[in-house]
């Protein structure tokens, strides 16, 4: 068991010896997270709230109804767990950097691995059990838990998140037995989202908006039986789900047994993945050490075109490319990204306008506005995973732009270039494709399109500046930079631009939209409101176009100073 | 006290070492060397317990690496080319961990972490973060660390990359001094004057395949090469 301390206490005392001088900016960091959690926190607390309230006022169905959801809460506590616990046992396991160090030291494999699970399970649902809190707390306020109801949510919450990891990390064991840990993240990243679109279509081709549409409620007794059925009694979500709905219903027998059941399968796989561990750990470890090949193989191009820009720019742009379409951690991404243009497209096409109380013309282009706001969203979102960590990913190889013959602002604009060209087309193509199936004006097309031309540049180029502002070298994963507070920063200015971009463009819009519809000409009060808010919402894009760039510029070259 | 018989070590198609037969007893200071790439690495990975032969056996002072791992390795101290420290954590705090792990004894632990870190001109860093030091300083740390369990057998990978003069002179009097008092000492090493001045036997693997063996003299004569220097008959080796 020492020894197993012994390897959690690095993390401990890197924790403990975190730089006293950075207090400051740490305290700020924690103070901005923390109000952004308990703000998050509280905003779910209260839709639970709201919920069950509205839900205890029907009667008969209403604690059917909030049993139900409670029990659809558990069911995705549970797959959430599940994935995190695959990805997080994985490089705890098989990828980090200090796998070498502690494997030549002469503790044995399944005490390193216990160490390492530790370590897993925490990590991969601490984030998990503190969010879905405040739904249990709801409960507990709407059914009149008492104190053996929150020590039942703290005793499920944890042995249920033992068991995931557990079972995440037995499959995560088998899988290495055959592919090498490294390929496997990426199969599973991919499997999985394959999994969530083929979902996502089945439930979207169901139309459930039609469940809420009298016409296709043909009868209610259906609905109830599907209500009534109980989830399948094999899953650990359900033992779970009884052992406080039994609480909550005054039947404390009931919920210590299911509780009960809980944390004797717990246990159980605790027995299990040890002498597992020390049966395959230490294989799969070494398997993992092989060096990676190449998936698919092809002499590379020496006539690239980008050859003819000018030399370094070239170098940069060249070397961007090649390494993001070999990085296969990027190829999931690119499905997803591929996935949701799809989904978002799609669920244009299926809105039911004609069903509108409001005029399907009206609607048709305020729909067109909004969605100027929800492209440039998903803009900022795709911004924050691909160009937000562009300067992180230059890693430990950063001293190889420092030392070559290009400076800090050639090298971010350079950044900003390979980014802004397929963002720029994707941005066009989500607002141009929607604009159609919507069927707007050319006005609000015209307006849609140049809008975007504008913001795009601006959202990427604060992605780049705020990735160089906050920069980490040395991150294993620089990916994960964007869930740290400049990637948060960086998500907020940008949402804070794009609203601002639409407010100032909004009035105009409406009253060129409504006397074009009218057929009315616009005042000259008008023409000069529409013209200073245009030209206020250009010098703005324009602004967060430059601001930003210089702002990472300097605050990277102090940093690396 | 190391004894590779048969030792191979397949990465899919790529066979990154040959059938390895060695032997090298207890106070010998053994030279690996060979060019980037002729499986070094991976040979002392193996060594070290890291990776899992292919097939093949490693025997550390009478233990077999694979039959009984963790008494393999508390016999080892293993020093990688490029070590992972933590780099939060102080170079005391290092080594408190080595110790920790190799269960070495607490009550003498503070004195001899101390003799280490002067031997090794780390004394005055002893409570500042890893994440300040150069990479020699590192190396240096790494090897105070290997050193503080007082291995039977030093496992050594590039041993001089980053140290300056001193260091390098400090550490070859050192590994000297350690064979004398019959630790057995397996290095690879690029650095050619390094295995000359040192080894007392030298293997040069070429490809995966372990090539020659024996002394500088005796690798003189079997390449032919009576005269000139250890790189003379290094090149000579492997170009043919």
């Amino acid at each position: 068991m020492s020894a197993v301390l012994t390897l959690l206490k690095p993390r401990y005392l890197s924790f403990r010896n975190r730089d006293p001088s950075a207090r400051r900016g740490r305290v700020l960091k924690m103070a901005v997270l923390g109000a952004i959690g308990v703000l998050f926190w509280g905003g779910l607390f209260a839709i639970t709230l709201r919920v069950l309230v509205y839900f205890r006022r029907i009667e008969e169905l209403g604690d059917i109804l909030a049993f139900k959801l409670l029990s659809m809460v558990f069911l995705t506590f549970l797959s959430l767990l599940i994935f995190s616990g695959i990805l997080t046992s994985l490089s705890k396991l098989y990828l980090s950097r200090d796998l070498s160090l502690v494997h030549a030291t002469p503790v044995p494999a399944y005490k390193i691995f216990a160490s390492r699970w530790i370590e897993s399970t925490i990590d991969s649902s601490w984030m998990v059990i503190i969010y879905t809190l405040p739904v249990f707390t709801s409960y507990g306020v709407i059914y009149g838990g008492g104190p053996i109801y929150y020590l039942g949510v703290l005793s499920n919450l944890v042995s249920l998140s033992i068991i995931c990891s557990a079972i995440s990390v037995l499959l995560v064991m088998a899988a290495v037995m055959i592919v090498p840990a490294n390929r496997i993240k990426s199969i599973f990243v991919f499997l999985t989202l394959t999994f969530f679109l083929i979902l996502f279509f089945a439930f979207r081709m169901l139309r459930p908006e039609r469940l809420v549409d009298p016409e296709f409620f043909e009868t209610t007794l259906v609905y109830f039986q599907a209500l009534r059925s109980p989830a399948p009694a094999y899953l650990p979500s359900s033992w779970s789900f009884e052992s406080l709905r039994s609480i909550l219903t005054g039947d404390l027998v009931g919920g210590l047994f299911h509780s009960g059941l809980s944390w004797s399968f717990a246990g159980l796989l605790v027995c299990l993945i040890i002498p597992a561990a020390n049966a395959v750990y230490f294989n799969g470890v070494s398997k993992t050490q092989t060096a990676a090949s190449r998936l698919m193989k092809r002499p590379i191009s020496r006539r690239s075109v980008f050859r003819k820009l000018p030399g370094p720019i070239g170098a940069l742009v060249s070397k961007e490319i090649r390494t993001f379409f070999r990085d296969q951690t990027q190829w999931s991404q690119l499905f997803l990204i591929g996935a949701l243009i799809v989904i978002y497209i799609y669920n244009f096409k299926v809105l039911p306008l004609e069903k509108s109380p409001i005029k399907t013309v009206y609607l048709q282009n305020l729909l067109a506005f909004l969605n100027m706001g929800l492209a440039t969203f998903v803009l900022s979102a795709i911004t924050a995973r691909f160009a937000y960590p562009a300067v992180s990913m230059e890693r430990e190889a950063f001293w190889l732009v420092k030392s070559a013959p290009i400076t800090l602002r050639q090298f971010l604009w350079t950044k900003f270039l390979i980014y802004l060209t397929p963002l720029l087309i994707l941005s066009e193509v989500l607002i141009v494709a929607t604009n159609i199936l919507l069927n707007v004006t050319p006005f609000m097309m015209g307006l849609s399109t140049i809008n975007v031309l504008l913001m795009v540049p601006g959202v990427i180029a604060l992605g780049i500046g705020m990735g160089a502002a906050y920069p980490d070298f040395k991150s294993e994963n620089p990916i994960q930079s964007v869930t740290s507070f400049g990637g948060l920063m960086f998500m907020i200015i940008s949402a804070v631009f794009i609203i601002a971009v639409l407010v100032l463009e909004s009035g105009p819009v409406y009253s060129i939209f409504m006397a074009q519809y009218n057929g009315i000409p616009l005042t000259t009060g008008q023409w000069i409101w529409a013209a200073g808010s245009f030209f206020a919402a250009f010098i703005m894009c324009v602004l967060f176009f430059i601001v930003p760039m210089r702002y990472g510029e300097r605050k990277l070259a102090v940093y690396l100073r | 006290m190391i004894t590779l018989s048969g030792l191979t070590k397949r990465y899919g198609t790529i066979q990154a070492v040959k059938s390895l037969n060695l032997t090298i007893p207890k106070g010998e200071i053994f030279g690996f060397i060979g060019p980037n790439g002729a499986g070094k690495t991976t040979t002392i990975k193996m060594l070290g317990g890291i990776i899992a032969p292919t097939s093949g056996t490693v025997n550390i002072c009478g233990i077999d690496m694979a039959a009984e791992p963790e008494k393999a390795k508390q016999k080892i101290g293993f020093i990688p080319d490029r070590p992972y420290l933590y780099e939060k954590l102080t170079a005391m705090e290092f080594l408190q961990f080595t110790a920790d792990l190799y269960g070495f004894n607490r009550n003498g632990f503070i004195g001899k972490a101390e003799a280490r870190l002067k031997q090794f001109s780390l004394i005055d860093w002893a409570d500042e973060l890893i994440e300040s030091f150069s990479h020699g300083m590192k190396q240096r740390l790494v090897m105070a660390s290997a050193l503080l369990i007082e291995p039977e057998v030093l496992i050594v990978d590039e041993p001089m990359v980053g140290l300056d003069p001193i260091a390098i002179k400090m550490v070859k009097e050192l590994l000297t001094r350690l064979a004398e008092e019959g630790t057995t000492i397996f290095m690879s090493t690029h650095t050619l004057q390094v295995a000359e001045d040192v080894c007392h036997r030298i293997g040069v693997i070429n490809s995966g395949r372990l090539i020659a063996t024996g002394s500088p003299e005796d690798l003189m004569h079997q390449a032919d090469s009576t005269g000139k220097d250890l790189e003379a008959v290094f090149l000579k080796l492997t170009q043919e």
